[in-house]
């Protein structure tokens, strides 16, 4: 992945942009309150996979984007 | 029972160090261990080396996904250093720097252990305060840590523009004196060698697809593969790269990202750079190879992925920076770019010990200082397993400190960010 | 040589709708769109808009130039990212590695955090 279509800006190269981390819900199977409190806040997914993410465009509109992204082969599918 | 040549399999290096490797003994794999261990890097294999060693315990299995050291032990900077920033990690480090020193005379194989003492730059007020820091916290561990100036820095590493190119200048650095890098490839050899000789199973291209549970929630049993299951009185997960996804086998959730870094070689240097240079507000260090190469590692991607390509982008962006420090380099050629997959904890030291899942020991976090921890690592997880008790060493990296709100946050010794 | 010299204007943040139809008043005023919700009024000492929850504050923390044809082909030329298909549109991104902001038109203006001002005047080679 070395560029991403910013909505706003169009397609620019990644150092524009700063990785603002995954965004996942909770697992399902996590019942307990302490155990989903401790989940939010430490565990990463860190999926091989499909992940969605923020990222926000520093460099340029300043605003964040929803990026879904193959993280396997590090491949943007979708900007929003 | 098949006994490779070692001098066919050593790619290069002097004529009594190919000898001096011995040979790794390929058994032929059982369905039941004692213990498994999965993933055929460094920790695993070291983990295996100590069991059998100092516990006396063989009925071992490592089981790696690729060939041995296929992943991030192959693909580091093979830097090896112990100057941390909190007591817990320096002495942890320091251990595995003195396991190192005695590792070529303990398997007599040679590693091409070297001393060179690491170099690490500051360019501004800020970093040398976290510098002075470092150096006070090292030296009242007992690590050998001095506090340079502008000149000593230029006294050790003749090559370097203190100016930075103007944009990067140097203030001082910290000099960690025992600093050493050691050939990675020759570690895991050492430590497979070993290991296998005594009885210690290593089992190639075998890939874990699952886990053996005693139920929902109940004990780790042992391993499955598409070549059937492995049973196992206890499993260690010594994965890199794909941790997250094993430990969630076992419905284990880490604290834990994976992040690519960035590594190249250049041609030969003939003046030859004595020291390990580093520096963190650049994000990129640099050590002279075995074969004359300039080894320069940087910063890792600040989006995880598992791809292992290297990017033109990284490489335009270490190769402005650490020109502008080290001007020689401008003339370099860049020979080879890789990536390794750092497994990076949330507050950047190690998870080493108990999963919360009897039967499912975990050694993990390794990201950016894996290599370094090897010895150390190894002979912990050795003792837990074979003891049952978890050495004071590593009590302080358990993965229910994030639980306790004892994490340990170690961002500064990176090396990187 | 152009020089990045302090803008002082009003910057607005509101409903994209009210943005469109602002009345902006002052002498010269060039409006810079930061973003739908967002403008930067360049010389601007109040504007109207039909947003009740809109915010609008003075601005200072932003340098710019005025180029002229000759220094705009010179700034294009350190841009490694497509240039909008609108031509009036505000281009923001990195010019020689500096986050920046190009305007085509007349005049044709580059726009700077106040903060990047020497770096970005450094790597155009603007500086004496």
């Amino acid at each position: 992945m070395h560029t991403l279509d910013c909505p706003r800006c169009g397609r620019r190269p990644l150092d524009e942009f700063t990785f603002g981390g995954e965004r996942r819900p909770t697992a399902d199977w996590l019942t307990d309150p302490d155990e989903r409190d401790f989940d939010d806040v430490w565990v990463f997914e860190n999926p091989a996979g499909v992940a969605t993410e923020r990222w926000f465009h520093a460099a340029g509109c300043r605003r964040w984007l929803t990026v879904r992204r193959d993280t396997s082969v590090d491949r943007v599918l979708e900007v929003r | 029972m098949v006994v490779v040549n070692p001098g066919a399999v050593a790619a290069f290096g002097a004529t009594e160090a190919v000898a001096s490797l011995q040979p790794i003994v390929w058994h032929e794999p059982r369905d039941s261990y004692d213990v498994v261990i999965v993933g055929g890097g460094g920790h695993g294999l070291a983990t295996a080396y100590y069991l059998a060693t100092r516990h006396g315990i063989t009925n071992v299995a490592v089981v790696e996904a690729d060939y041995i050291a296929s992943g991030n032990t192959g693909r580091n900077t093979t830097i090896i250093r112990a100057n941390y920033a909190i007591p817990e990690a320096i002495r942890f480090y320091d251990h595995s720097m003195k396991l190192y020193e005695g590792l070529e005379a303990e398997t007599g194989a040679a590693i091409f252990h070297r001393k060179k003492g690491h170099v690490w730059l500051a360019h501004s007020e800020m970093g040398m305060r976290t510098e002075r820091a470092r150096v006070l916290m090292n030296q009242a561990m007992g690590v050998n840590t001095e506090l340079l100036g502008p000149a000593g820095v230029k006294a050790l590493v003749p090559q370097i523009d203190l100016t930075g190119g103007g944009r990067y200048p140097v203030f001082g650095a910290s000099h960690h004196v025992e600093a050493a890098t050691a050939r990675h490839d020759r570690v895991a050899w050492a430590y497979a060698s070993g290991a296998t000789s005594r009885g210690v199973h290593v089992i190639q291209h075998r890939p874990v697809t699952g886990l053996l549970r005693d139920g929902p929630g109940g004990r780790v049993l042992g391993v499955q593969t598409a070549a059937g299951p492995i049973h196992a009185g206890i499993v260690l997960s010594a994965v890199g790269g794909r941790v997250s996804q094993l430990a969630a086998m076992a419905r284990v959730r880490l604290p834990v990202r994976t992040h690519p870094l960035h590594a190249f070689v250049t041609n030969d240097f003939e003046q030859g750079l004595a020291k390990i240079v580093a520096s963190t507000e650049l994000a990129c260090y640099v050590s002279q190879t075995e074969r004359g190469q300039m080894l320069i590692g940087a910063e890792f991607d600040s989006q995880p992925s598992f791809s292992r390509l290297s990017s033109f982008d990284a490489l335009r962006s270490y190769a402005y920076k650490i020109t502008r420090l080290l001007p020689f380099l401008r003339s370099m050629r860049i020979l080879r770019t890789w990536a390794g997959l750092c497994d990076i904890s949330a507050d950047f030291s190690p998870i080493m010990g108990e999963t919360g899942v009897d039967g499912f020991l975990i050694t993990t976090g390794w990201g950016t200082w894996g290599f370094k921890a090897i010895p150390a690592g190894g002979e912990a997880l050795a003792e837990r397993i074979a003891t049952g008790r978890t050495p004071a060493l590593i009590a302080p990296f358990g993965l229910d400190r994030f639980r306790n709100e004892l994490a340990m946050a170690d961002q500064a010794s990176a090396g990187t960010r | 040589m152009p020089a990045l010299e302090p803008l002082v204007g009003r910057r607005v943040i509101g409903d994209p709708d009210a943005l469109d139809a602002a009345i902006w008043s002052g002498r010269d005023v060039v409006v810079l769109r930061l973003a739908p919700d967002e403008a930067f009024g360049i010389g601007a000492t109040a504007v109207e808009l039909d947003d009740e929850h809109a915010i609008d504050e003075s601005e200072a923390g932003f340098v710019g130039a005025v180029l002229s044809t000759a220094d705009l082909a010179d700034v294009i030329a350190r841009v490694d990212w497509s240039l909008p298909s609108d031509p009036s549109a505000l281009a923001q991104g990195k010019v020689a590695g500096v986050p920046a902001k190009l305007l085509i038109g007349d005049p044709s203006l580059l726009v700077t955090h106040a903060a990047y001002a020497g770096e970005l005047a450094d790597r155009l080679g603007w500086s004496s």
